[in-house]
């Protein structure tokens, strides 16, 4: 008798395990200040099912249908599965949303995140642990609305259109998995909640790979949100310089030292189209500037190196130049 | 002597006017100005471009089209591919949930038939 309960126990435990059933207790609930529903169900963002172990390339359809632009996940496919692994890795789904001028935007690790996404209507991309051990079952579910009153979250995954999954287990799920969790914008769209190093970050990742345009709409619409915050201006500047505009350049580097006097990449980026119109006593004020504000911070060796530009380049300033 | 002299000036000369060429970027990236406001660069990270070509070969070995390499590997950032490097075969790559369910599905099957547990008769 006490022979077949062991077995059982042995059997059973492992197995409720495996499927993700030991939850944590975690409750949904909504923030109490700011006016965000009990209740969200995105019903228009869009379902591709699953096929086969490609969750990944279905998961980012969802997510960039909803963006406003249809993808099949066929067409994902060559973009992030990968065959070895039969399954995706986070950031190739990033890249391959870049890649469409999508911005990706990766979410603080909080379920209220999560929440302030859906309240604003923008459906989350998350990575879920639904096994354990030798069978870690990672997968990629979008999250399109919550109840807070029958404690559940609405997903669209693998072959369900509408997965009512009980809160504590996607919380759970969700936890195992790291708490990994983004969202698919439109250039120039917020997310909700947003944090300003975040959303430039993610849009600087855009710019790094060439998405020019995309970025500048998105360090706009930053500037546009925090208009007390140097960074996006910063940015601004960035981009204008790679279009080659200088005039549009030095304005925004102004701009970013008006808002905040401490920002030494903006001294710097200043000093360096300073340099190229060929002011150089007034990129030489500028170095000055940076070289003390950077001290042996992270950005000294560029500051350097910019300083040392400006020293070569002599003494003579060209017409129209402002005085140093 | 004279000719040791002259290599030595002449390789200076050249070093010196590479190096402009070398230090054209002098402006600081946005990527560059927000990572400086959390963490301390580290100096342990390997280099991007060797990040790169790990990546490149591990696409390869994990049976990603060798056409595709490429555009695939344009679209991440530095950051990213560090990440990547060295780490393609173990991090969690999500897409084989419904084997799971399947395999869970399939062991609570047999046991329910050799008669070790019995949570499907309580269904008619």
């Amino acid at each position: 008798m006490d022979a077949v309960r062991f077995v059982r126990v042995a059997v059973i435990l492992p197995l409720v395990l495996i499927t993700g059933c030991a939850a944590t207790g975690a409750m949904l609930s909504v923030p109490g200040q700011g006016g965000i529903p009990t209740r969200v169900d995105l019903e228009q963002t869009p379902f591709y099912p699953q096929v086969e172990y490609q969750c990944g390339p279905a998961a980012l359809a969802t997510a960039l249908g909803a963006s406003g632009l249809p993808v099949v996940p066929a067409d994902l496919v060559p973009e992030v599965y990968l065959p070895g692994r039969q399954g995706s890795l986070q950031p190739e789904l990033l890249a391959s949303a870049r890649r469409r001028d999508r911005l990706p935007y990766v979410l603080p690790p909080t379920s209220d995140s999560i929440i302030s996404q859906l309240a604003a209507g923008v459906p989350v991309l998350v990575m879920q642990k639904l096994g354990a051990g030798p069978w870690p079952g990672w997968h990629y579910a979008v999250v399109v609305g919550y109840d807070v009153e029958s404690q559940v979250f609405l997903l669209r995954s693998g072959t369900e259109r509408r997965q009512e999954m009980p809160a504590a287990r996607f919380l759970a799920t969700w936890d195992r998995a790291d708490r990994w969790a983004i969202v698919v914008l439109r250039p120039g769209q917020m997310p909700g909640d947003p944090d300003a190093n975040r959303y430039v970050e993610a849009a600087a990742a855009l710019e790094t790979v060439g998405r020019i345009d995309a970025a500048t709409v998105a360090y706009q619409a930053a500037a546009t949100q925090w208009p007390r915050d140097s960074l996006p201006r910063l940015a601004l500047g960035n981009t204008a310089l790679i279009r080659g505009d200088l005039a549009a350049a030095e304005s925004d580097y102004r701009q970013a030292i008006e808002l905040d006097r401490g920002n030494v990449a903006a001294h710097n980026n200043l000093a360096e189209v300073l340099l190229r119109r060929g002011c150089v006593s007034a990129a030489r004020s500028e170095t000055e500037i940076a070289t003390g504000l950077a001290r042996t911070g992270p950005l000294a060796a560029a500051v350097a190196d910019t300083a040392a530009r400006v020293a070569a380049a002599g003494n003579s300033d060209e017409q129209g130049c402002p005085a140093p | 002597m004279f000719k040791r002299l002259t290599v030595l000036v002449t390789c200076i000369a050249v070093l010196n006017l590479g190096s402009p060429l070398v230090t054209q970027a002098a402006v600081i990236g946005t990527l560059q100005a927000t990572a400086q406001n959390g963490r301390v660069a580290d100096l342990s990270t390997i280099s991007a471009a060797l990040a790169r070509s790990e990546v490149r070969e591990q696409m390869v070995a994990l049976g990603v089209e060798p056409a595709q390499v490429e555009r695939r590997i344009a679209a991440l950032t530095d950051a990213e591919l560090r990440t990547l490097a060295g780490q393609m075969a173990d991090m969690p790559a999500g897409g084989d949930a419904l084997a799971i369910i399947g395999i869970v599905f399939l062991v609570l099957l047999i046991l329910e038939a050799v008669g070790v547990i019995d949570i499907f008769k309580k269904f008619p």
